[in-house]
């Protein structure tokens, strides 16, 4: 079985998906991680909130392994039966990737800059833990329109 | 990406920080009947384990001590490396060189002046450099300040030279650390030394060549200017109006013309270092929370001093009130 260059560039845009949003929440969530333990070791009774704080900043890895997931489906790659694709499909696939690559990588690091904010604001009040993870949460909503535009180019490209 | 080193630390300040003493405990000490009972406010606080053995309140020093070098102690045990920490720890060993120099050369032992177990340099090394001559053991600027010290000995001239060596040493470390902030505050700092100096200088009719010599060289103002003016306090309030020190100078200068004390000027200059300290609330990975933690407790330590101080010698409430700063929290 032999690969065009239309189907290396769909692999391409696949691994580069979960490796950019991958990383994004990787060093996010490592960061989260890091500051909520330094105050459960003064205060452990906050494990909750601060829980989710950590795990927000982790959804942008999950989204990059979706679209690379459904690129290696749409592309036949998955079922064993590589569909053939002309160059021009191929750049459709890579750019398909690129929103959720770049926009996961970026939205990560920056909603882990807010999550650690936030658990600061836990250690000194944990009465307004909801407060720190609701407007965490904002940061999603880009996380969120970048996935849904790698997912729409992706539908579009007939195969 | 972000910089994740300060990040675990940074955690446990922010808990550190709710249990730093607040404005309600230091007003119920200020309005203790008496210093035993002042003192009790702090049995409430972090200080309580070092109020456990302590005879009668006339040693509230001791606790004071305890705590101090257990922030040091706690502090380097959170950071990934204790640079930071020791930079501000490099205060006690030269105020403890201070202390052994004049001990050596005076033969007044004032050994309960040491600070023992926060500075970087063992108090029984540096005893044995002193006692030698040897200072080749100790940090190069430390050693060349020392050798000059004993070169042509004066107690005063100790405590200038071995602050400008100190005063350097802050200035190179901020440089490491490529910190807006930290560089900031060792110039202000420097600064507000450096009008304090000035004023005592001229008050005691010093040359200028002293005064040149006295003024640590960390910070930005330049007051040898005014060394040969009739009219030094006066020159100094007009020179520094358009200053960021302008009011506390202004402020500082009348009271001490009034009184002929600095109380009022070190109060405004305390006041004045803390609100810059008061940036790092808003900082999120960074080493300028460790600093600001660091010094709030210093802070927090001057204040307890002030208000046992004052309890112990039975000033009345509105003036140990009226010499009290601000607080972190």
């Amino acid at each position: 079985m032999e690969f065009g260059l239309g189907l290396v560039l769909a692999i391409i845009g696949a691994a580069l998906a979960v490796l950019l949003a991958g990383i994004g929440s990787a060093v996010a969530v490592s960061a989260v991680g890091q500051s909520a333990l330094g105050v459960l070791s003064e205060d452990p009774d906050k494990f909750g909130s601060l829980l989710i704080l950590q795990a927000l900043p982790g959804t942008q890895g999950i989204y990059g392994l979706l679209v690379g997931f459904l690129i290696l489906l749409r592309t036949g790659l998955l079922g064993g039966s590589p569909a053939d694709l002309t160059l021009a499909q191929g750049w459709g696939f890579f750019f398909a990737a690129l929103p959720i690559a770049l926009g996961g990588l970026v939205s990560a690091l920056y909603q882990g800059k807010v999550a650690i904010s936030g658990v600061y604001l836990v250690a000194k009040r944990a009465e307004e833990s909801g407060k720190a993870i609701i407007l965490t949460a904002m940061v999603e909503t880009y996380a969120i329109l970048a996935l849904l535009m790698s997912v729409l180019i992706l539908l579009s490209i007939n195969v | 990406m972000l910089d994740t080193k300060y990040a675990y630390a940074l955690g446990r300040i922010r808990v550190l920080e709710t249990r730093l003493l607040d404005a309600g405990k230091i007003d119920r000490m200020v309005e203790a009947k008496t210093a035993a009972e002042a003192l009790k406010i702090l049995s409430e606080s972090e200080y309580a384990p070092h109020l456990a053995n302590l005879e009668n309140e006339n040693q509230f020093e001791q606790v004071l001590a305890a705590e101090r070098s257990r922030i040091y102690k706690l502090l380097r045990s959170m950071l990934p490396e204790t640079g930071l920490v020791d930079m501000f720890a490099r205060q006690f060993d030269y105020h403890n060189l201070k202390v052994l120099l004049k001990a050596q050369k005076l033969g007044e032992k004032h050994y309960e002046l040491l600070v023992p177990d926060v500075g970087n340099i063992p108090l029984d090394e540096l005893l044995l450099a002193v006692k030698s001559g040897d200072f080749q053991s100790l940090p190069p600027r430390m050693r060349r300040a020392a050798e000059s010290c004993l070169a042509d000995f004066h107690p005063q001239l100790v405590d200038i030279r071995l602050d400008v060596a100190l005063y350097k040493d802050y200035a190179a470390l901020a440089k490491k650390y490529r910190s807006r902030f930290l560089r900031e505050y060792f110039t202000y700092l420097a600064d507000l030394i450096n009008i304090k100096t000035f004023i005592r200088i001229m008050r005691l009719k010093h040359s200028a060549d002293f005064l040149a010599e006295a003024l640590l060289p960390a910070g930005e103002l330049d007051l040898t200017v005014l060394s040969d003016s009739s009219e030094p306090l006066a020159a100094l309030t007009e020179h520094l109006a358009k200053s960021r020190y302008a009011r506390i100078v202004q402020e500082g200068v009348k009271h001490y013309r009034e009184t002929g004390t600095l109380t009022r000027y070190e109060k405004l200059a305390d006041n004045f270092l803390l609100q810059h300290l008061k940036q790092a609330k808003y900082v999120v990975l960074g080493p300028e929370p460790v600093i600001a933690y660091l010094l709030a407790k210093e802070n927090e330590i001057k204040i307890i001093r002030i208000i046992m101080v004052g309890k112990i010698n039975r000033l009345p409430t509105e003036e140990i009130r009226e010499r009290l700063r601000d607080v972190y929290v």
